[in-house]
């Protein structure tokens, strides 16, 4: 079997050049993510905790996507062989013989995949290097370092990934039936399997459950939920796409004559590979709408509902001292601290930021009553702590021992302080390294000019919209950073998916293509209507990917009206139109290319020539 | 109904065998009510005009199409009633097939195609043997070859050794010579009737006349019935019966 395994790879390359390219590509990041990983978490970093972070969803990221394009892949290509597996099964084959068959090719492109993907994982750890210094997870100096078993990883991780994608699809290629083989065009076996219809609303339910709990789940756990939804949600749509996306492709405007109409009839003919170019497109459309989309509605929802509640005009980066009298001034100084709440086995401790804070100046910046004073703590806007009991505070140069929490002020979208504390608490000395802004209210009549020149010697002086959209700004940015290198990891991928199918879809192709010019298209019109109908089929994806993302957008939206009280939506507009145009700029390349290869032998020498 | 002695000399036999496509008024009786024998070895063609069910017949008499009533018998197994991993099982030791478009597998060289049957079978087949059965079809030194480096009538030879190379008790044959030219047909029908002559079973569908008079008996398909069946004629009577069913 295995002999065979290897004929048919060789045979059938540009089936499986994508698979490859997979299996490489998971192996390297694995690899690259897993030593990168091991080298900042055995290093005594400063703040290894977001590296570290970035690296386990980078990992878990390319696992996953690797496998999903690799079982898609198998699952084409076992759909585009049916015909060489119903053959097999004609002349002996057991159907566990056409699995192991499968299996065997899968094996080979696992270790082909380690094989390339071990040297690959040390041009990827040097670009990931790069990009965590750039985005500086880690300081200058920091280097990923090579250890020995690695190898063992890679060569397992290659096996893995391929032998788990194959599975589902050797499952469902041991189902062909021997007579298959004998018809030339054969009926299309069935696209809208029961495994698709189960795992489509098992997928659509969740991402419904997660749309509807979002809301409820506080400023936190709404984001976090609503950030989850649109990867259930594309799976779903993937999961529908044989009957989606045929429907949608041909409400496309394919043009007038006999080119357009073919089009649209191959697109309506042809369910399974149109699906196949459309599920990574929509992957990738879901991932980056509905992700950066949902991340920021709710930095701008944050900084409208800061905004909404604070009553000042000025912000100072610094102290203003008490006697400042042109104005209310709400001088805040920020200390990095930990909480330990519980008792006994439930005890935890968790670093937190703690805000001193004169209340009375802070409730009237903030329109929101603080009233705290001697040995007592209040609960702050980023919320974490518990609103009633006690808790034992520690700050980086004393113990402030056990404190009550007399009160909290609402959770906020955008976050802020977990523990706002009054003044005297803290020594002094303890306060002079403490990060200070001052916000001030000018009193009614006086020159804002004026103030702010006499305010500028206490620090640099900004408008207050200008301090929360670089407060929001600097809050998120570990986030943006992680979302942005996830989501260039699941793009590539996605791309690696809709070029893959595309290659496949031409490679089968061939002979249809020759029967469409001795019917008297020119060569030129063959390629055109692949073009057509691959742009269709692309629409069609961007529109499910959309589909896909709205669902992320409407838990984000309705999390931001249920925390907020207004319910905001900022989208992306020039990266929704960046993926439009690259996922219609490859689509449209690797259309043009393979449909030209597929057509450049005449086609009088395809048709006589059988198998 | 049919003796069991009847029974042990046919090499396929069918009992009332229908097969019916699709539903309600677009019903298909593709093979309708049909009982038959192809004597144990004897070349037997079937012939019919396009849609006469000729081949549903043969594919059902070789186990790869289920009947709807009816039973099949190759020898004394009941293929109606055998399950998938029997059906396989079948297929690699009792029962060979041939079909128009050669069907071989495109990777493999000559000699692995003719291997292949013995080894989905868990036998590891001499190179002797191999080499034996590809000399049988005049192709010992094609051996190496891929399908797409030969010919379609030296291809449809390697379908034949392959399928010989398990030593079947019948060979099905669907339009065997349907896309050959003449000469490379008359090589193939030369070599089937050959493999007759030295006590093969074989029931071949054709719808070429030529062809169908080198069969011992020629059966006459229409509407899914056997209408009529000739003995030793020659193509011109063959034909002639042939035009007289199809109008």
């Amino acid at each position: 079997m295995l002999r065979m395994s290897r004929a048919g790879l060789a045979d059938r390359w540009t089936l499986f050049v994508g698979a490859l390219l997979s299996v490489t590509l998971g192996v390297a990041l694995v690899q690259s993510s897993l030593l990168l990983l091991i080298s900042a978490a055995t290093s005594s970093l400063e703040d290894g905790d977001a590296a570290v972070a970035m690296l386990g969803i980078m990992l878990g990221g390319a696992t996953f996507l690797a496998g999903f394009i690799i079982s898609s892949t198998f699952a084409f290509t076992v759909d585009q062989r049916r015909r060489d597996l119903a053959l097999l099964r004609l002349v002996g084959g057991s159907r566990s013989q056409v699995r192991r068959l499968l299996l065997g090719e899968a094996l080979l492109l696992g270790l082909g995949g380690a094989a390339l993907g071990v040297p690959a994982g040390l041009v990827v750890m040097d670009v990931q290097e790069w990009l965590m210094h750039r985005f500086e997870f880690v300081p200058e100096g920091f280097t990923g370092q090579w250890r020995m078993w690695i190898l063992g990883v890679s060569v397992g991780t290659g096996l893995l990934l391929a032998i788990a994608g194959v599975l589902v699809a050797a499952h469902r290629a041991a189902r062909v039936r021997p007579l298959e083989a004998l018809r030339e065009t054969g009926p299309a076996a069935r696209v809208m399997t029961a495994g698709r219809w189960i795992a489509g609303l098992l997928f659509f339910g969740g991402a419904l459950a997660l749309m509807i709990v979002a809301p409820h789940g506080g400023p936190a756990g709404g984001q976090a939920m609503a950030m989850n939804v649109a990867m259930p949600a594309a799976v779903a749509v993937v999961a529908f796409a044989p009957l989606l996306v045929p429907l949608l492709a041909r409400l496309m405007p394919f043009g007038g004559g006999v080119l357009g109409s073919l089009a649209r009839a191959n697109v309506r003919d042809a369910r399974r590979r149109s699906a196949s170019v459309a599920a990574p497109l929509i992957v990738l459309v879901a991932l980056v709408v509905g992700n950066t989309g949902a991340g920021t509605t709710f930095t701008t929802s944050g900084i409208a509902e800061v905004a909404r509640s604070t009553r000042a005009d000025l912000v100072v980066q610094g102290r203003v001292p008490a006697g400042f009298t042109d104005g209310t001034v709400s001088t805040e100084l920020s200390l990095p601290g930990e909480i330990t709440t519980g008792q006994g086995e439930d005890q935890e401790t968790e670093a937190i930021s703690v805000l001193v804070v004169d209340p009375a100046a802070y409730s009237a910046v903030h329109t929101t009553p603080v009233a705290v004073r001697g040995k007592a703590v209040v609960a702050g806007p980023g919320g974490d702590v518990p609103t009633s009991g006690t808790v034992h505070v520690r700050l980086p140069q004393g113990d402030l021992g056990e404190l009550p929490v007399v009160g909290a002020v609402p959770a906020t979208m955008s976050g802020g302080a977990n523990l706002l504390l009054p003044p005297g608490l803290v020594p002094e000395a303890q306060l002079a390294s403490a990060s200070a802004v001052s916000y001030v209210a000018l009193k009614p009549g006086a020159d804002p000019a004026a103030v702010r020149t006499a305010l500028a010697r206490f620090g640099p002086v900004t408008s207050v919209g200008d301090w929360l959209k670089s407060d929001a700004a600097a809050r998120n940015d570990i986030n943006q950073k992680v979302l942005l290198m996830v989501l260039g990891l699941g793009a590539l991928y996605a791309l690696i998916g809709v070029v893959n199918a595309i290659v496949i879809g031409a490679a089968t192709r061939r002979r249809e293509f020759a029967e469409a010019r001795v019917t008297g298209l020119t060569r030129g019109q063959v390629v055109r209507a692949a073009l057509l109908e691959a742009y269709a089929v692309t629409g069609a994806g961007l529109l499910l990917g959309a589909l896909a993302a709205a669902s992320a957008l409407i838990a984000a939206v309705a999390t931001t009206s249920a925390v907020t009280g207004t319910a905001t939506l900022d989208l992306p507009w020039t990266l929704i139109g960046v993926t439009a145009l690259v996922a219609l700029t490859v689509t449209g390349l690797t259309s043009l290319i393979t449909s030209w290869s597929a057509t450049r032998r005449a086609p009088v020498t395809l048709l006589a020539a059988r198998e | 109904m049919t003796t069991t002695l009847i029974l042990s000399q046919a090499a396929v036999a069918l009992h009332g065998v229908s097969r019916v496509f699709g539903r309600g008024p677009s019903a298909v009786h593709a093979v309708d009510d049909v009982t038959l024998e192809f004597p144990r070895g004897g070349w037997t063609a079937v012939m019919g005009p396009s849609g006469s069910g000729k081949s549903t017949l043969l594919h059902c008499a070789a186990g790869l199409e289920r009947v709807d009533t009816g039973r099949v018998m190759l020898g004394d197994t009941d293929l109606s009633a055998a399950t998938d991993s029997q059906l396989t099982a079948l297929r690699r030791t009792r029962i060979g097939f041939v079909f128009q478009s050669f069907n071989l597998i495109g990777s493999l060289t000559a000699e692995q195609n003719v291997a292949l049957p013995l080894r989905l079978a868990g036998k590891r087949p001499s190179r002797s043997v191999v080499r034996a059965t590809l000399d049988a079809v005049g192709l010992a030194d094609r051996a190496r070859h891929r399908p797409r480096e030969l010919s379609g009538g030296q291809q449809q030879r390697v379908a034949i050794a392959r399928a010989m190379v398990t030593r079947p008790e019948v060979l099905f044959a669907d339009e065997p010579t349907g896309a050959l030219d003449s000469t490379a047909a008359r090589t193939v029908l030369d070599l089937m009737r050959a493999m007759a002559d030295a006590g093969q079973s074989i029931v071949m569908v054709t719808h070429d006349p030529g062809a169908a008079a080198r069969a011992d008996a020629v059966i006459f398909l229409r509407d899914g019935r056997v209408v009529d069946r000739l003995s030793g004629a020659d193509t011109r009577q063959v034909a002639d019966r042939l035009a007289a069913w199809e109008h």
